[in-house]
C-alpha cells in the first residue's frame, strides 16, 4: 500500500526537473549558442523589434530560420519562422526545420511585408514558448 | 539637387536636429513624408504617397515605424540598376536604410514627376511619387512599366490627381 504513494511521489518529484529545464540551454538566455547571430548586427534593423523582441538567426538558414527572440531580460520568448509568400507553391518545401527552443504554449501566423533581411512579403509562424499574457514582455 | 541626410537617434541626436534646423530655417519648411507600417508589420507605406511642390522645396523623409527600416530610393539607373522614373538630368537618391526616428531630406531644383521606393517594401508596394511644378509630360512614362513588381505599379496614385489634389494621403 506503500509503493502507490511512493511511486507517485517520485513521478511527479522527477517531472518537476522536465518542466524546468523545458527550454533547452543552449537557447534559453541570449544570446544563443551555436552559430546564431545577432539580427541587427546582420541587417541594418532595430536591436528590439516591438511585438517580437531581440532576434537571433543562424544565416545560413535565411530566410526561414529559425529566429530566436528574446525579451529584454535575454529570456527565449518565441521560435519563428519567415516563409517567402512566393514559395508556398507546389514545387517548393521547407522540410525538417529547426525547432530549438523547446515546448510551445501557441502559435502565431500572420503575413508581413518584408524587412532588411527578408525583403519579399512573407509569413511569420511564431511558435510561443510563453503564455498568451508574456506576449507583453516583448510588446514594446 | 541637393541633398542631406539628417540623423536623428537618441537624446544626441535631438540636440544635433535642434542645432541643425536652426541653421536651416526658412521659409519654406520641409514638407515632411512619413514612412509608416503597422505594428506586426503586414503593411508598410508611405504618407503622403503623392505630393506636389515647387522648385526649390525640400522634401523630408522620416522613418515613424518603431520596428522596421525603410528608405526613400529614387528610380535611377545608379540605384541597383533600375529604369529611370524621374526626370532626365536630375540626380538621383537613395536614403540607404532609415532606422526609427531618422530623416532624410532632398531639395528639388528640376520640375518633372519623380517616382520613388522603399529598397525592402517594394515588393509590398511600399512608393511614393513627387510632382515638382508644372504638369510636364514626363518623357520617362512612355517607356512602359519597366522592371516594377505589380503591387508597386499600382500604388503609384496618378500624376492628374497629385495636379488636382495637391497632397495623395495614404489610406
Amino acid at each position: 500500500m506503500r509503493i502507490l504513494p511512493f511511486a507517485l511521489a517520485t513521478l511527479l518529484i522527477g517531472s518537476v526537473p522536465v518542466l524546468a529545464h523545458d527550454v533547452p540551454a543552449a537557447v534559453a538566455k541570449s544570446p544563443p549558442k551555436g552559430t546564431f547571430q545577432q539580427v541587427s548586427n546582420l541587417v541594418k534593423l532595430p536591436d528590439f523589434l516591438p511585438g517580437m523582441g531581440q532576434l537571433f538567426v543562424d544565416p545560413a538558414t535565411l530566410p526561414a530560420g529559425p529566429f530566436l527572440a528574446y525579451d529584454h531580460d535575454g529570456k527565449l520568448v518565441s521560435t519563428i519562422y519567415m516563409i517567402p509568400v512566393e514559395d508556398l507553391n507546389a514545387n517548393k518545401r521547407f522540410d525538417d526545420l529547426a525547432a530549438p527552443g523547446g515546448n510551445v504554449d501557441h502559435v502565431d501566423i500572420y503575413f508581413n511585408a518584408g524587412h532588411p533581411g527578408v525583403e519579399k512579403p512573407h509569413a511569420h509562424l511564431v511558435l510561443w514558448h510563453v503564455a498568451k499574457a508574456d506576449e507583453a514582455r516583448v510588446a514594446k | 539637387m541637393t541633398t542631406r541626410r539628417e540623423i536623428l537617434m537618441g537624446g544626441g541626436g535631438i540636440l544635433a536636429a535642434a542645432s541643425l534646423a536652426s541653421l536651416t530655417v526658412r521659409a519654406d519648411e520641409p514638407i515632411e513624408i512619413r514612412m509608416q507600417g503597422r505594428p506586426d508589420g503586414s503593411h508598410v507605406w508611405f504618407d503622403p504617397i503623392g505630393i506636389r511642390i515647387m522648385p526649390g522645396q525640400t522634401i523630408r523623409w522620416i522613418n515613424l515605424d518603431p520596428g522596421n527600416s525603410h528608405t526613400a530610393t529614387a528610380y535611377h539607373p545608379t540605384n541597383f540598376g533600375r529604369a529611370r522614373r524621374m526626370p532626365n538630368g536630375a540626380k538621383p537618391w537613395n536614403s540607404d536604410y532609415l532606422l526609427p526616428d531618422e530623416s532624410f531630406s532632398i531639395t528639388f531644383k528640376q520640375p518633372g514627376v519623380y517616382d520613388y521606393y522603399c529598397v525592402p517594401h517594394e515588393h509590398a508596394g511600399m512608393v511614393g511619387r513627387i510632382v515638382v511644378g508644372t504638369a510636364q509630360a514626363p518623357g520617362w512614362m512612355a517607356a512602359g512599366t519597366g522592371d516594377l513588381p505589380e503591387q508597386a505599379l499600382r500604388a503609384f496614385p496618378s500624376v492628374e490627381d497629385i495636379m488636382q489634389k495637391g497632397t495623395i494621403r495614404h489610406t
